[in-house]
């Protein structure tokens, strides 16, 4: 019985939701409470749970019957992690919602989509099988969706448009990989599937559905080439929301991808190589795009992109480290709970700008932050997490991750193998790291050191207690993880690991602590920042900055507007030039049958014209002149019943003649 | 003498339909109620028939083998059961829909009876009875189509006869076949066809059964008889093309599952040319009718472009001869009929509150009628197969099913084309959705007036987005009762 209360954290928000709706129609002071109320439980809940979890207990839920299959939910560590972090963004950004949507049309709407969100993505952080995953998945794109679209502008809706494609056609092309791995393992169930994997002899034709899932997952996650909508919509959604799609909702993407890779291609070098190659290219992409940025929420967006990539680098190194991936589980699993956090407090502090300025490109923003020391505070320790400077918690997974790389080209090396095409991944990931500390010092440095154009007229106070409050704390919380590794992060990623490698737990039980701050590991932030400082100086300083016409140097956004995958190549493909060779198609099919009637009716049967009725074509015998008929009579023999009527008996007739035929056969 | 309780439900709209000419059902709101009260009824008779009734009635006997004869197994009671409320739902939405039209007595009479003969072809146990209840109702539904006497609307109403009297000939032909091959016409899971009379005649046997499959599927609109249908919906009235479109189409339906589970048999066409023919006709049609109804920008034409596609799930369910296949195409009936309903009434609604046929002109309609929007918003995401509501479900089986026929080819393409066409679907019922709800920053809130129509409409609309819901998160009756029947056809 106790293991129903794994439908409260999901039902719990929803029915929420439907409860701040409501009451939001009476009174809009009374929604702000309930849905505050409805995130509190939600996180008290969740914090519940965790620990519960994490004195290494589990909980396991099955329902069957719904949805036809059943649903299945389980409570592990990570699950447990992560309905807590979830948790945690909600609730941080519900308060947070208050004052940034306070001037907003359609509040009652948010709330109520934001709040069926968390439920379902709570949902899919839960689910044990893909069937319940894929249920959540789903609920959560839509519903996000209105979260996406909130202000209604036009390029909220152009961002929406694309929003919603990629979730659709990424949730049928998952279904159709859902439906070829059930038919080939007969079952979806996490705690099965290894099992049913390992009966058969060869893995391939499971890459075509992993292939398939992974394109549903991956699009939500922001995976190249699915990235597209993850810069159009973050800087036109809402901060907050912001903050919950690029901190949680990728994460629910890359939960189906860990799920992919630890349950049906656990250890597999195959596997393992195409999310790392597909891993690099997002990272890479992401940071040079974010370099290029000038709009503050657009940056954070390529960011994201990019801090995904390194997650991805890090699923990839776990299927090609095999039974060594012990560091590769702890940095990706440690990655992620540092990205969400990190997202949370760059983007709350990003809607603190907007929520005063109304704007979001850099030459507009430009200096606004000076004299903000605590704003100022809370988006540099963002930025120093993100960074990888040691002492704050980026540095940690970002090492991790960094010498899970290291171990594997010293394995390939011990094999013999070349290990070229790995060295160039550490030199990106590298990179990668610099260009993370290039464009958020850009940001950082325009936002909160650069002097203003001309002062900005202030509101004071320019957020109020309850939105500091939920920076403050988050942000409070990024040096702290980073300062006790081995307290808060080793902890956490002990309790992920089960999840993301099933066999890791009782192999590694008596491995050596990691030293966290040993110089080798010193060594590459030492690399990326060296690196990122150059980056910053050389690039963005001299060409990234041009000098205006008042000689004041500004902002410029040097990516050409027509590179673009969606505009260039997605939109026109699936929007004008498959629908109109289908549609042609179809029209020809369409009309196949009537062209055929119509040819028959101007050859073989070509009708003759009928002549006009005339009174005495139906006169019996002599022809008699204004026949009185009486009203009735003529509106029966003329209606359409009264033809039907005679066609029937007609019919009536015929039928009578075939049945006579058949007696007497 | 209980079984004789099947003839009420047959006869009592008929009953129904003479006395509306009575004096005292004059006035509009009387005989208003009065059809609403005979609808009722139906429903509650066909519950009783469904729950009590078990033997077979044998009407009339016209020559040795060839009767009138009633036998409602579970199939036949759950299509009439979907009927009867169907059929309520509509008679519930045309009281204030229909209220102001002319002719309202010929529209109510019509509707009664062709619930009875619906009912009818429901009920029968052999395929003369079937053939009978087919007709009738081609006969009986075609004034509904032709109600508001346009041209449009007689041009459809007219290609709806012509196409259906056509699909029923085709029918006949059936029939004779069956006759001349089979042990009895009576209604036999698993097939009629006598092994000795039939020796040396499978291809033409291959070729009847096809010709009555797609003789059938006219009404269900299968390619390539299927062009009747965005021609005659979208001109009747909402109320009669719902009707039309969710339930009539299912007579279709049901008439292929007798011909080719209860008459031919599965064993005669699995894995031979006309099952592939079939299928390739199927998935052309889902393909098509989904195509078009993005292109089409008529919102009821759009409708019945999408009801094309719709029931040809069901009929590429059905000719996959596979029991996890039949279980999702009987579970994608229910599904597609409350769901197509439910969209029709809220294009009605729209029509009659707004007088707009474009989709392009419905900018900013939810904020005016919020809960049929709401509506139809769950039901396009129910159509689309968007978890957990109804279509998601049936389309998993109808997947799994297809997937686990093993039929060369088509077991990985249907999925495919299922899953385009879901796609298409998406884009031809999300953005009214999104116009509708989210006009954008520059929409004038001033211009919105609030004309949600009368619980008349909304609440059967509610209704059946709840049964959406309902089939989507519990399916299990529908399911288990399907996959027991089609455990005994396979």
């Amino acid at each position: 019985m106790k293991d129903y209360i794994l439908l409260l954290p999901v039902l719990l928000p929803m029915l929420g939701a439907f409860a701040a709706y409501l009451v939001g129609r009476v009174s809009k002071t009374a929604k702000d409470y309930m849905a505050d109320a409805a995130g509190l439980a939600e996180f008290i809940l969740c914090a519940t749970l965790l620990a519960y979890a994490a004195s290494g207990r589990e909980l396991s839920l099955a329902v069957p019957g719904i949805c036809g299959r059943g649903i299945f939910f389980r409570l592990d560590g990570f699950r447990a992690i992560y309905a807590g972090i979830a948790a945690l963004m909600w609730m941080c950004t519900t308060v947070f919602s208050r004052e940034y949507l306070g001037h907003y049309r359609n509040r009652n709407r948010y709330y109520l989509f934001t709040l069926l969100t968390c439920g379902a993505t709570v949902g899919v952080f839960l689910s044990n099988d893909f069937f319940t995953a894929f249920i959540f998945f789903e609920i959560m794109s839509f519903t996000s969706y209105v979260m996406v679209v909130q202000d209604e502008k036009p390029g909220a809706m152009r961002a929406g448009e694309t929003y919603i494609a990629v979730a659709v056609i990424g949730g049928m092309v998952m279904l159709m990989g859902l439906f070829l791995l059930e038919n080939r393992l007969g079952t979806l169930n996490f705690d099965e599937l290894h099992a049913a994997v390992e009966s058969m002899a060869d893995l391939s034709p499971l890459y075509l559905p992993g292939a398939l899932i992974l394109f549903g997952f991956g699009a939500k996650a922001g995976m190249f080439p699915l990235h597209i909508w993850l810069p159009k919509a973050h800087p036109v959604a809402p901060a907050p929301a912001s903050a919950l799609l690029s901190g949680i909702l990728t994460k629910a993407g890359i939960f189906g991808v860990l799920a992919l890779s630890a349950r049906v291609f656990l250890h597999d070098s195959v596997w393992g190589n195409a999310i790392l190659a597909l891993g690099t290219v997002t990272m890479v992409l992401g940071a040079v795009l974010a370099v290029f940025s000038v709009d503050l929420k657009r940056t954070l967006a390529c960011s994201s992109m990019s801090q995904i990539g390194f997650i991805l680098v890090g699923v990839g190194m776990q299927g090609l480290l095999g039974p060594h991936n012990s560091l590769a589980v702890w940095g990706t699993g440690l990655h992620m709970i540092n990205h969400s956090m990190l997202k949370l407090v760059l983007f709350l502090c990003a809607g603190v700008v907007y929520m005063n300025l109304h704007k979001l490109d850099l030459n507009g923003i430009r200096g606004w932050g000076r004299n903000k020391p605590f704003l100022s505070a809370c988006f540099l320790m963002g930025v120093l997490g993100i960074t990888g400077v040691p002492l704050w918690n980026g540095y940690v997974s970002k090492t991790l991750l960094h010498e899970s790389i290291v171990e594997y080209i010293e394995l390939v090396a011990e094999s013999g193998a070349p290990t070229g095409i790995y060295h160039v991944v550490e030199w990106l990931f590298l990179i990668s790291g610099g260009l993370t500390a290039a464009y958020m010092t850009k940001l950082y440095v325009a936002v909160f050191v650069e002097k203003p154009d001309k002062s900005f007229e202030d509101h004071k106070p320019y957020m109020n207690r309850q939105s500091a409050l939920v920076i403050g704390i988050p942000a409070l919380l990024l040096p702290m993880m980073g300062l006790l590794p081995s307290g808060i992060m080793a902890r956490a990623a002990r309790l992920m690991e089960s999840f993301m490698d099933p066999s890791l737990p009782w192999r590694d039980a008596g491995e050596q602590p990691i030293r966290w701050f040993s110089l080798t590991n010193l060594r590459g932030a030492a690399i990326s920042l060296a690196i990122g400082a150059a980056v910053y100086l050389l690039f963005v300083r001299q060409v990234l900055m041009r000098r205006d016409g008042n000689g004041r140097k500004v902002y410029v956004n040097l990516w050409p507007k027509w590179l673009d995958l969606e505009t260039l190549l997605y939109r026109p493909i699936l929007q004008n030039a498959l629908p109109f060779c289908g549609a042609l198609m179809c029209r020809v099919l369409d009309n196949l049958t009537d062209w055929l009637v119509s040819l028959l009716n101007h050859t073989l049967l070509r009708r003759k014209p009928i002549p006009p009725r005339r009174d005495e074509d139906y006169a019996p015998g002599d022809y008699v002149p204004h026949v009185h008929r009486s009203y009735t009579l003529q509106r029966i023999s003329g209606s359409v019943s009264f033809s039907l009527l005679l066609f029937g008996l007609g019919f009536c007739a015929a039928m009578g003649y075939l049945i006579v035929i058949l007696l007497t056969k | 003498m209980e079984n004789n309780t099947l003839l009420l439900p047959i006869l009592l709209p008929f009953a129904g339909a003479l006395t509306l000419r009575a004096k005292r059902l004059k006035n509009d709101g009387s005989r208003g109620f009065f059809v609403t009260a005979i609808l009722a009824c139906e429903l509650i008779l066909a519950s009783v028939c469904a729950v009590c009734v078990k033997d077979s009635l044998h009407i009339v006997t016209l020559a040795p083998d060839l009767e009138l004869m009633l036998d409602p197994d579970g199939l036949g009671k759950l299509f009439s059961l979907l009927v009867a409320f169907m059929w309520l739902m509509s008679g519930l939405f045309s009281r204030e829909y229909m209220a102001h039209e002319e002719n309202r007595v010929r529209y109510d009479a019509f509707l009664l009876m062709s619930e009875g003969v619906l009912t009818l072809l429901c009920f029968a146990g052999n395929y003369l009875t079937m053939y009978l209840g087919f007709e009738l109702m081609t006969l009986l539904s075609t004034p509904l189509a032709l109600h508001t006497q346009t041209d449009a609307a007689r041009r459809g109403g007219l290609k709806y006869l012509f196409y259906s009297v056509f699909g029923a000939c085709l029918g006949l032909l059936g029939f004779f076949t069956v006759y001349t091959f089979g042990s009895s016409t009576v209604f036999t899971p698993g097939g009629v066809l006598d092994g000795a009379k039939c020796a040396g005649h499978e291809t033409f046997l291959l070729m009847a059964a096809l010709l009555t499959v797609l003789g059938f599927g006219a009404k269900a609109g299968m390619f390539p008889l299927h062009a009747w249908l965005p021609a005659a919906h979208p001109e009747a009235p909402a109320g009669a093309s719902a009707l039309l479109s969710g339930v009539i189409t299912k007579a279709g339906v049901l008439s292929v599952i007798r011909v080719v589970y209860y008459q031919f048999g599965p064993e005669l066409i699995r894995g031979t040319w006309a099952q592939y023919v079939l299928l390739t006709l199927t998935l052309i049609t889902v393909f098509l009718g989904s195509m078009l109804a993005y292109k089409e920008k008529i919102f009821k034409k759009r409708l019945a472009y999408s009801t094309v596609s719709q029931v040809s799930y069901i009929l590429y369910g059905l000719a996959l001869l596979e029991p996890t296949a039949f279980t999702g195409a009987v579970l994608h009936v229910v599904v597609h009929s409350a769901i197509k309903n439910a969209l029709f009434f809220t294009a009605g609604a729209v029509i009659l509150k707004t007088g707009k046929h474009d989709v392009r002109e419905l900018r900013g309609i939810g904020k005016e009628i919020p809960v049929t929007m709401w509506c139809f918003t769950l039901c396009a995401l129910g159509l689309v197969g968007i978890p957990p509501l109804g279509g998601f479900v049936s389309k998993w089986y109808l997947a799994q099913g297809s997937l686990a026929s093993g039929i060369p080819v088509f077991s990985w393409l249907g999925p495919a084309v299922l899953l385009v066409s879901a796609l298409l679907t998406a884009g031809y019922l999300f953005p009214i959705t999104v116009s509708a709800f989210l006009p954008g920053a520059d929409f004038d809130y001033g211009s919105v007036e609030k004309r949600e129509p009368t619980p008349w409409i909304t609440a059967p609309l509610i209704l059946l987005t709840a049964l959406t819901f309902a089939a989507g998160l519990f399916p299990g009756l529908v399911t288990s009762l399907a996959s027991a029947i089609a455990g005994k056809l396979v």
